[in-house]
């Protein structure tokens, strides 16, 4: 119905109603259309998210083995008490919070770091951009090969770097000690570009008559970085810490293939415990509950930034 | 590795490309690119058209239930994917898709992110537009393809990009549901590759720089897009 004006109080329609019922026809006619189209969407997040999500829940409490024939049994909370007990679950806990630690410093001060240079120089800021942006493309298992083979503690060209400099050959993801390290340092590389360019954008946004007032009023270099760019960028650092802090706990691929969680689990991070346990192990139920612990916790933490965001929108 | 010259390209262009007619003709490379492009093919027009319909429903369509549904999307942004692999795995399982090239598309297709990407580009369609074509006679579908799709390029070209950048990167879900050498992408097919005695170095890295190529064809070509779908205001990532 549409509408076209006004009589007194009454609302005149274009094609008035004629009989009682009509516009409950045309809302169901609405309504097949509308759920036409949402259909396939719908149906397949029904398959693959929602019914997973509710299975993991319902997994968790359960001793769930995935063979022929299936078996399954309510526990309770016993998975969750395991846990609790299994010194590899809690070395990986140790491990992904450790990455965690480690990565967002180093991640986000070269991403910061980066675009106060690009900002700055307007000369081959495109090849520049262009390339601390691809490693962001490329996928993580050609990044994790790529690292394997410069990592190498005999032949890799780190360690021949090194070397010639003086510095004893070190055996970075051979050593229980260095691995993890190696591994944040690597997924800081390839994940820096990304935030680059967002750093880029927010710096972007500062307006230039605020550095000159500040230059007129005495300010130096390192004054206005404090006190007038680190302030302004608050939204951009709070979107970009809190993104790479649940990207962090889903540590997955890179340990995987770069050391399968070795050496001696020093690089099993929770994700890869859940792959390990639920799908080489079988023991669906037992990751699940880990996977539920896990979740809720990323969860939370992505519903914390997606009402920050929604703050500074407002 | 002593001296600088092992860092430098040989004289001959006839050598440089050496590496990869060995590895071309070691393993059948062409097949598991065929594979990538097949899956990252269907999975960009399938995300697009799939959540692109589902999107107009949400931007311009009032039916009942929309409000409880709408809610119901932004919730399942939240739930993080790699927490479900394994459900999802028995949920493929039990549908007995497992090995087949449906297991690895059909999940990859529906996601939440890209129905609100697409609902917000919609939104910004006027509603003028849409009634004058109704007037034309047009009927939902027509103006879906005519209209909605052809005005919101940048959020067709995001999507679509991003999707196919997912699937030809994805690793874990591949290597879950396939078992048949035949059907895996090169992700899957590096790690293979990386461990089939003996491994040449300089095959590995042909085969990184071959499976690295597409992408950056794709970013080079896309990019004005998908910055200015990423980073454009109203889409609800910043």
């Amino acid at each position: 119905m549409i509408k076209i004006g006004l009589k007194g109080n009454k609302t005149v329609y274009a094609f008035p109603r004629t009989k009682k019922g009509t516009k409950n026809k045309i809302q169901w006619k609405e309504n097949v259309v509308a759920y036409t189209f949402l259909g396939p969407a719908l149906l397949l997040l029904l398959l693959f998210l929602i019914i997973p999500a509710i299975m993991s829940v319902y997994y968790a409490f359960t001793d769930y083995y995935l063979l022929t024939p299936d078996i399954r049994k309510f526990v309770g909370l016993d998975n969750f008490i395991n846990l609790f007990k299994d010194p590899i679950f809690l070395k990986s806990l140790a491990n992904t919070l450790k990455f965690v630690v480690w990565v967002i410093p180093l991640q986000i001060g070269a991403a910061l770091g980066l675009a106060l240079l690009l900002n700055k120089q307007r000369k081959a800021n495109t090849f520049f951009k262009v390339a601390y942006f691809s490693p962001v493309v490329m996928s993580l298992v050609v990044i994790s090969v790529l690292w394997l083979y410069l990592l190498n503690p005999n032949e890799g060209i780190i360690n021949n770097v090194l070397t010639y400099f003086g510095i004893s050959a070190q055996p970075f993801l051979t050593s229980p000690k260095q691995a993890m390290f190696t591994i944040v340092f690597v997924s800081a590389w390839q994940g820096a570009g990304f935030q680059m360019l967002i750093f880029l954008a927010g710096l972007q946004n500062i307006p230039g008559d605020v550095y000159e007032a500040a230059q007129l009023d005495g300010m130096n270099k390192w004054q206005r970085f404090v006190y007038i760019t680190l302030p302004l960028l608050k939204p951009t650092s709070i979107f970009i810490f809190i993104t790479t802090l649940i990207g962090a706990f889903k540590l997955l691929v890179q340990p995987m293939v770069m050391t399968q969680g070795g050496p001696v689990n020093s690089t099993m991070t929770v994700v890869y415990y859940i792959y390990q346990t639920g799908f080489t192990d079988r023991m669906v139920g037992y990751a699940s509950s880990i996977a539920l612990l896990f979740g809720t916790i990323i969860g939370l933490v992505t519903l914390v930034q997606r009402k920050l965001v929604k703050e500074e929108d407002d | 590795m002593n001296s600088i010259k092992a860092f430098l390209p040989s004289f001959h262009p006839s050598d440089w490309f050496i590496s990869y007619k060995q590895v071309l003709s070691r393993f059948h490379l062409l097949g598991y690119i065929i594979n990538s492009l097949f899956y990252g093919l269907c999975v960009a027009a399938g995300s697009v058209i799939i959540n692109g319909m589902a999107g107009y429903a949400f931007a311009k369509l009032n039916f009942n239930g929309k409000r409880v549904l709408f809610g119901l999307l932004l919730a399942l942004l939240i739930v993080p994917l790699e927490t479900i692999l394994i459900s999802q795995f028995t949920i493929v399982h039990k549908l007995g898709l497992v090995d087949t090239r449906l297991a690895v598309i059909l999940p990859a297709l529906a996601g939440a992110f890209n129905i609100y990407l697409f609902r917000n580009f919609f939104m910004a369609i006027p509603a003028e537009i849409i009634e004058s074509a109704k007037l034309d006679g047009a009927n939902t579908w027509q103006i879906f393809l005519r209209i909605m799709l052809p005005m919101s390029k940048p959020a067709v070209a995001t999507v679509g990009t991003l999707a196919f950048i997912g699937s030809w990167n994805d690793y874990i879900w591949p290597l879950m549901v396939l078992t048949d050498k035949s059907k895996f992408p090169i992700q899957v097919a590096i790690t293979a590759i990386n461990s089939t005695e003996p491994v040449y170095t300089n095959q590995v890295m042909a085969v990184l720089t071959i499976s690295t190529i597409p992408l950056i064809l794709i970013y080079i070509v896309a990019q004005r897009y998908i910055l200015e779908g990423i980073g454009g205001s109203g889409t609800g990532i910043k």
